[in-house]
This record gives C-alpha cells, sequence and structure tokens, in this order.
C-alpha cells in the first residue's frame, strides 16, 4: 500500500512525502533520506499520523511496557520529542512565572515552551492575562524577555501595530491602507491562552478544551497549601542549561536514593550503612508524586541536628537558610537538646519566626514531615520544603533539541510580614560546574546527568531499570507522558 | 543656595515638569517617568515603542532642572547617543526621566498638547 501525505515541515516547499506501508508499519521511503533531512522531525510527525490513520489508533513508538523500565529512545528520539511537543506541551498546564515576576500592573514576562513563546502580562491588580507573543500583522514577536507596558501598550516592533493589555487592537498605523477584512477586530485582537493562579505562580495552558488547573493539579498541590507555599517569595532564581533530555534532569529530583553516592556528605558518614529506606513515597494520578521523611526512630545530637542544618545550607542555601542554621545554633548548649534535638530545634525556630514576623505556618507531625521531601507536579515542577523556605525546580527543553534542556532553580522563603523583596528576576545562566553560583548539592546533582545521557546512547543499553517503590515517581512520570501522546 | 522649607525638594515629593514651547505642565510622583505623568495627566507625548526605552522618539531636552533628575542608566545613555540629533548634549528619553524627589523641570518636546478622544480599534464597517 502506498498514500500521500502533506509534509509540513517544508516551509514554502510544501511537499508530497511518498510513505509506504511496511507490515503495518508506515516508514519514508529509503531514497528520501528521511532521518538525514532538515525537516525529518516534521516528517516523522507526518509518518506516524499515517500510522495513526492505517491503525486507527494513537502510535507511540516507545511506549512504557511496565513501571520497572523505561526504553531508552525516550530520552533522545526525535519523533518522540516530536509527539511530545505537540501533545504534551501544547495539552498540559505548566508554571509560566511566579506571580512576583509581574507584581505591577502592566509588568509582562515572556514563558517560552519549545517553539511557542506566550506573553504573561498584568492586566490589572486582579487580573492577569496570556498571550501567544506574535503579531497579527506578520508574525514579529512583540515583546522579549521581561519588563512594563509603560503606556498599557504592546506595540510591534515592526510597524507598530498597538494593543491594550487585554489584548484588544489599539492602534493600526496605516489602517486605511489595509482591506476592511484583513483588520477585523475579532481577528487582530492578540490570541490569547489560558491561565490561572496556584502557589504564587501563573500557569498556562495553550489546549482551549483542557480540564482545569485545580482539577490537574490535584491531590499533589494541596500537600503544599499549609505549608506556605503560596507565601514564600525569591530567596535567589538561577538557571543552567544542560545537555541532557529533559525528563532525565527531572529523574534525578524524583528520587532520593541517589543521596548515598552522589551526595555523600549528607549521610553523615555513614556512606553504605545510608538508609535510603527511611524515605516514603507516593504516586499520585496526572503523574504527580511525592516523597517525605519516614519520623526517624534515631534521634539526633544537637550537634548533629546543627551540623546537617549547616551542611544543608552550605550546600545549596536552599531549604535552610542561614537564618535557620543560626536559630538552631542557639540550642547547641540546652540540655534537652542533647538527646534528641529536632523537637527543641522546630520550637525555636518557631519562637524566632513569631519574633520576626515570619508567618511560619502552625503543622500537624504528618505536615512536618513533608520537610525535607519533595512533591513534583507534572509536567516540569517541583517543590522541595523545608521550615519557612523551600527549593523549587522547573525543567523544560531548550532549543528544540530532544537532548538539552533548561533547568531553572528557586531558593523560596517567606520573608518577614510587611517586607517586600521586590520583583523576581533571575540572576542568570551558570554553568553547571560554577563553583560561585552553584552550590556543591546541585553541582553533585549535575555532574551525574551528561553521563547519563551519553550512556543511554551505549550500545550495551537498552532500558532503565526502576526500584518498584524507590524509583517509582519516574516510572508515574513516564506513564503520564504516555497518556498525553496516546490520547 | 536654597532654602529649608516646603518648597525643599526631597524623596517621596511630588515634582513638576514644564514643557516647551506648548506651555503645559503637570506633576510627577516618585518613581514616576516623565511620559508616564504626561499620560496621567491626558497628555499625548510622541514615542513610538510606549515606554520600553527603544525607539528614542520620546527624547526631550533639559532647559533647567537637571539637577533634579535620577541620572540615566546604560540602556537610555546607548539609546541616547544613538539620536540623530545631539544638540547640546542635554537629552534624555521621557520614558526613562525619572525625579530624585520634588522639584521643577522644564524641558523642551514639541507634540506635546491634551490627547484627543481615543480613537476607536480600527472596525471593518
Amino acid at each position: 500500500m502506498r498514500i500521500s501525505a502533506l509534509s509540513k515541515g517544508g516551509g514554502s516547499d510544501l511537499q508530497w512525502l511518498e510513505l509506504e506501508d511496511v507490515g503495518g508499519l508506515v516508514r519514508g521511503n529509503p531514497g528520501t533520506g528521511v532521518r538525514s533531512t532538515r525537516n525529518g522531525a516534521r516528517q516523522e510527525i507526518v509518518m506516524t499520523l499515517a500510522n495513526e490513520r492505517l491503525n486507527g489508533k494513537r502510535t507511540n513508538p516507545f511506549p512504557m511496557q511496565d513501571r520497572l523500565s523505561v526504553p531508552r529512545e525516550r530520552y533522545y528520539d526525535r519523533e518522540f520529542f516530536e509527539l511530545e511537543k505537540e501533545r504534551l506541551w501544547r495539552h498540559t498546564w505548566q508554571m509560566a512565572c511566579r506571580l512576583e515576576e509581574i507584581p505591577e500592573v502592566g509588568d509582562f514576562t515572556e514563558y517560552v515552551i519549545c517553539d511557542q513563546s506566550i506573553l504573561v502580562v498584568r492586566e490589572s491588580e486582579e487580573r492577569i492575562r496570556s498571550f501567544y507573543n506574535a503579531c497579527r500583522h506578520r508574525a514579529t514577536e512583540l515583546l522579549k524577555g521581561s519588563g512594563s507596558l509603560l503606556g498599557g501598550q504592546i506595540v510591534c516592533p515592526f510597524h507598530g501595530w498597538r494593543w491594550n493589555s487585554d489584548g484588544s487592537s489599539s492602534f493600526v498605523f496605516g489602517a486605511e491602507a489595509f482591506a476592511a477584512e484583513c483588520l477585523k477586530p475579532d481577528d487582530i485582537k492578540l490570541e490569547e491562552c489560558r491561565s490561572a493562579v496556584w502557589g504564587g505562580c501563573v500557569w498556562i495552558n495553550l489546549d482551549p478544551e483542557a480540564a482545569p488547573l485545580e482539577e490537574m493539579l490535584a491531590p499533589a498541590a494541596a500537600i503544599l497549601e499549609p505549608l506556605g507555599f503560596a507565601d514564600m517569595r525569591v530567596w535567589w532564581w538561577k538557571e543552567v542549561v544542560l545537555d541532557v533530555n529533559w525528563k532525565l534532569a527531572m529523574e534525578a529530583f524524583l528520587e532520593g536514593y541517589h543521596t548515598m553516592r552522589t551526595h555523600s556528605q549528607l549521610t553523615m558518614g555513614v556512606g553504605e550503612e545510608w538508609d535510603a529506606g527511611s524515605l516514603l513515597y507516593e504516586t499520585f494520578e496526572h503523574g504527580h508524586s511525592r516523597f517525605w521523611s519516614k519520623p526517624s526512630d534515631v534521634p539526633m545530637s544537637a550537634e548533629m541536628f546543627i551540623e546537617f542544618a549547616r551542611v544543608l545550607w552550605e550546600g545549596q542555601d536552599a531549604m535552610t537558610l542561614e537564618r535557620d542554621v543560626r536559630v538552631f545554633e542557639s540550642i547547641r548548649h540546652r540540655p534537652e537538646a542533647q538527646e534528641n534535638a529536632a523537637p527543641v530545634a522546630i520550637a525555636a525556630l518557631y519562637e524566632y519566626a513569631a519574633g520576626a514576623g515570619i508567618p511560619l505556618p502552625q503543622l500537624t507531625p504528618e505536615q512536618m514531615g513533608q520537610w525535607g521531601g519533595e512533591v513534583f507536579l507534572f509536567p516540569n515542577f517541583f517543590v522541595l520544603p523545608q521550615y519557612g523556605n523551600a527549593l523549587s525546580y522547573r525543567c523544560r527543553p531548550h532549543e528544540d533539541n530532544p537532548e538539552k534542556c533548561r533547568f531553572e532553580v528557586w531558593s523560596l522563603t517567606l520573608y518577614p510580614e510587611g517586607h517586600d523583596p521586590g520583583r523576581a528576576e533571575l540572576s542568570g545562566r551558570f554553568a553547571q560546574d560554577d563553583e560561585e553560583n552553584w552550590g556543591m548539592i546541585p553541582r553533585q546533582d549535575f555532574s551525574n546527568m551528561e553521563r547519563q545521557q551519553r550512556g543511554v546512547h551505549s550500545d550495551s543499553f537498552s532500558h532503565m531499570r526502576l526500584a518498584t517503590e524507590w524509583e517509582g515517581a519516574i516510572a508515574n512520570l513516564h506513564d503520564e507522558v504516555d497518556r498525553y501522546i496516546e490520547r | 543656595m536654597a532654602q529649608i522649607g516646603a518648597s525643599t525638594p526631597g524623596v517621596g515629593q511630588d515634582g513638576h515638569v514644564r514643557v516647551e514651547p506648548s506651555g503645559v505642565h503637570f506633576d510627577v510622583r516618585p518613581a514616576e517617568s516623565v511620559i508616564q505623568a504626561a499620560w496621567r495627566a491626558g497628555f499625548q507625548w510622541p514615542t513610538t515603542c510606549w515606554g520600553q526605552a527603544e525607539c528614542g522618539v520620546c527624547a526631550m531636552e533639559i532647559l533647567e532642572g537637571a539637577e533634579f533628575l535620577v541620572p540615566a542608566d546604560k540602556v537610555e545613555a546607548a539609546r541616547l547617543r544613538s539620536l540623530p540629533r545631539r544638540d547640546g548634549g542635554n537629552r534624555r528619553l521621557a520614558c526613562q526621566t525619572r525625579l530624585t524627589g520634588g522639584g521643577n523641570l522644564t524641558v523642551r518636546k514639541p507634540g506635546v498638547r491634551l490627547r484627543a478622544v481615543e480613537a476607536p480599534p480600527p472596525s471593518a464597517s
């Protein structure tokens, strides 16, 4: 059987691509050199679509077979990556910016996901809108990075067409030169996409039919709410670009199993005796997951507690900050803290927070168990809360390359009431081994990732082998990716 | 020498701008740029980028009161250097110029006038 499909990948040279049905699977004509062409990605998508037409179902070239293994191709295959672009990223809710990036009316920031640029604009105190960042005239990206619309106007840098911050057209220079049908107000208003606010962040979705944000973040988001996450503000915000698939980079943070070897300083000298089973894992629907600490049977001495806090602060300046270490140091010689320091240290922390006006929420023991753990919100957002602080990550594909990602790291904290830390800004993009800008802990994490990415190309390697419980969140992530791809 | 008193410019006070040759004038609030103050007061001020320090069209000549201005930052300074007319060297971008506190500023900027009633958006009808 021979079928034809219109290739969308050729730009102006739209072409009919000859496809051949080989045993139920469509392959490009070998003579076309599909994989080596510049537009190979689009052509592969066309082939996938053609396969689907033949088979009557969505085709996933490298599906998860079970929750114990992950096919290696999911980390580098161009066709799989294109399917993620079309079917995952265009349909999933994703964290586009923190509210404090656009604190004032007229502030905007650009969010880029794969080949789409979205402008998130604070239209008023209460209202935030998101627009596709493309002029309705001749497609020019309207704004770059972040800034403020001083005059409440989004202006195209090419011919000066303008829009109000609600997306309505406010000015077309030389409108008299256009046919009326080119300037219909509904056609030339900025194309809006969905946005909603949760956890001090703006989330966007390019799919007008997607289920509401709160439904899609459930049930994992609710774990973070009592911990004061929505009230936290940026302590610092940095990013790194890694030659790693976006999922591979995230997987290091979906488990604490790697602590023993990667962050051996955090085992406080016990090495291979470290109890990896002290972390509990839970996976949820919608691809979300978490891990948290089992209440320890072994009480920690004051010295050990303070030393662990100091190592965490110096290692990443997040989750535990200097102010926490100083508070903990105040209990060093208290008799009641010598055998079991944690309750005394936490009481001191609450006492300090009350005096400083830091709105540290009261928590049940179970809620407090999430301190030092992690909550993952599918597809690419992490929160690791501890005390009045949190570490947070966001990871996206970068430069249309399945083997590159842009990994952002926030250290967040509860500031004293009335203290405004100001508009949040990315302090920079730093190399993964930059000792000045990355603490020891993130450098240790980054150092494994590119080795792993190279490893998945080894002829000896076919699939990841996952620990049933400890690495279940990785399988859960991939299963949800498949649900999007196969819908 | 300025006298200590109610009229002494200071942080947190409104400033005042007079624009020649039209003679229009308006107050400038703390942290507000000259063009934002003009817009708030209902005046039209020439620009094509609307506050992004890109077009240079809002540039004004400072006639009096330069001592009350926050100095130009790198972005504004670079844009000023690229303007076609550099007469006097005392030009600033109205979209970037802020006052340090109160004070009276006089500038020359042709084309500043009360805004006409906002035209309706372009329509096919």
